[in-house]
């Protein structure tokens, strides 16, 4: 079934579309095929794709863990101040990254809030670690799944929960068996994109954890760095970046499509 | 079919329109501001901020924008894009590679500036000298590789025979100068080595680190070349603000920010 959108509106999807589409599409014009293989290995992108990989699955591994409890405090339970808190918990996403970075040398730096106790009590010091670089990145990316796993909760007939509890289910147990496999969908699409984001993760982590190969240098940390010094070597990096997002927003396409 | 060509065209006119205005008249006419744009080593922040201010008091007419930021990466800036009027380098090298693409007039040294190693107030490194670099646990930043004052940073430490033991050290290849003070003067870091002048900006701005010289056998003199960048639309200025920089008034700012007179000759 075809449907006429009027002119006007066409016109302006198709500008829209190129806009997004171009920069992508300059970044494979420019590529060095050629000096490829030299160029990769010029700004240690297996290094950095290993490090982006391990920080990634680790934020997104603690977003899940940390976030889908939180989203289920915002959403079922009702206490004073929880629109603001989940105004907070959603900050992230439309904060700049940079500023982020700030806080969190400001609480869990060296100096910081609640740093200086690590640091002073059992000399831990977050800045310039693979973990601070898993902290910056965790900040960044659990609003995602938070926002999922709310939303899923929030859509879900409330009677199963009742139903499961009346017939004698304790609450783990109806959350296990009942209100978890009915909102799977939303957590799994939630989870691909806090890894998505993670994994495009900058501002905070170069202002928090730093710039070093092999700690805390992630792939967009190695695009930033090679353009100083290789330029084509930048935009190879930044191709793997878009390839590995585009499959992942691809798969994720088809999860939401199934969610609904 | 036949509306599919129109959507096409309708597209294509757009874009063109939006494509021509963008290029037309960036120059001013007569009695008009003159708008000049500026690309600046990130050393230079403060002391450009000073000038620029005191150029446009001295020229009403004319206004100047500055362009922030690593050398480096203000040339490839320039080549790629070609919107700065002028540019005032941290190195003789990004310099270099602006006068092979596009092209500079009047490139003339106009200050110098030398190393420094700086700590956090309370010093938590211990480091009081240059050789305290390379104590086991001290955090040393540095700015990467290709930038100015990284690669001048990395010549002092080979000079003094640590580049291996105190590269070993480094927690972080931060991007210019300010990132590296910046670290510093958190705490985060035990050391880092900057610019003088960026010890003397950073004071005026209210951000005091603890500085340790750098032997001056073992320092680095990085000369900052400043030039008109081919094809400017707006040379005259682009040339007035380039003198006023060589000027006396010019050069008393840069000497209160740190800065060395340009070499002699």
């Amino acid at each position: 079934m075809r449907r006429a959108l009027p002119l006007p509106f066409t016109v302006l999807a198709i500008l829209g579309a190129g806009f997004v589409v171009l920069p992508v599409v300059a970044l494979v014009i420019r590529v060095p095929w050629g000096e490829a293989r030299h160029a990769l290995e010029g700004v240690g992108a297996s290094t950095a794709f290993r490090l982006s990989l391990e920080v990634s699955l680790a934020a997104t591994a603690i977003s899940v863990v940390v976030g889908i409890p939180l989203a289920w405090t915002l959403a079922r339970i009702t206490f004073p101040g929880r629109s603001v808190l989940r105004a907070m918990v959603v900050l992230p996403v439309v904060l700049p990254p940079v500023v982020g970075g700030l806080g969190l040398l400001e609480a869990l730096g060296r100096g910081g809030v609640v740093g200086r106790w690590l640091y002073s009590a059992l000399g831990i010091q977050l800045t310039f670690t693979t973990a601070g670089a898993i902290v910056a990145t965790t900040f960044v990316a659990m609003p995602l799944i938070v926002l999922a796993t709310e939303s899923g909760l929030r859509s879900i007939d409330l009677r199963y929960e009742r139903a499961g509890a009346a017939l004698g289910g304790s609450p783990w147990y109806v959350m296990r068996r009942v209100t978890l496999p009915m909102i799977a969908p939303q957590l799994a699409a939630g989870a691909v994109l806090t890894w998505a984001r993670a994994l495009g993760e900058f501002g905070a982590t170069i202002t928090f954890a730093g710039n070093l190969a092999g700690r805390t240098q992630t792939l967009p940390l190695a695009v930033y760095q090679a353009r100083e010094t290789d330029p084509g070597g930048a935009v190879l990096l930044s191709l793997i970046l878009v390839a590995l997002s585009l499959v992942v927003l691809i798969a994720l396409r088809g999860r939401l499509a199934e969610a609904r | 079919m036949r509306k599919a060509t129109r959507i096409v065209a309708i597209t294509l006119a757009l874009m063109a329109a939006a494509c021509s205005s963008s290029n037309s008249s960036t120059t001013s006419p007569g009695g008009g501001t003159t708008k000049l744009t500026v690309f600046a080593a990130s050393s230079l922040t403060g002391a450009f901020t000073q000038i620029g201010i005191d150029f446009e008091a001295s020229n009403s007419g004319t206004t100047v924008d500055f362009n922030f930021g690593s050398s480096t990466d203000l040339a490839a800036q320039i080549a790629s894009e070609g919107t700065a009027d002028v540019f005032a380098s941290a190195s003789g090298k990004a310099m270099d590679a602006v006068q092979a693409k596009p092209g500079v007039t009047g490139r003339t040294d106009f200050a110098t500036n030398q190393l420094v190693i700086v700590t956090p107030a309370n010093d938590p490194g211990g480091v009081s000298s240059m050789q305290d670099l390379t104590k086991p646990d001290v955090k040393l930043v540095l700015a990467a590789v290709g930038v100015p004052v990284g690669d001048y940073a990395r010549q002092a430490l080979t000079n003094a025979g640590i580049l291996d033991a105190a590269t070993a050290n480094v927690v972080s290849d931060e991007q210019d100068d300010a990132s590296v003070l910046a670290k510093v003067a958190s705490g985060e870091a035990d050391a880092g080595i900057v610019y003088t002048s960026d010890v003397s900006t950073a004071a005026s701005s209210g951000t005091h680190v603890r500085s340790v010289d750098i032997p001056a056998a073992l320092n680095v003199t990085a000369t900052y070349p400043i030039a008109v960048v081919t094809g400017a639309t707006r040379s005259a200025a682009a040339q007035a603000f380039v003198a006023y920089v060589t000027g006396s008034s010019g050069q008393a700012t840069l000497k209160t920010f740190g800065f060395g007179p340009p070499p002699a000759g």
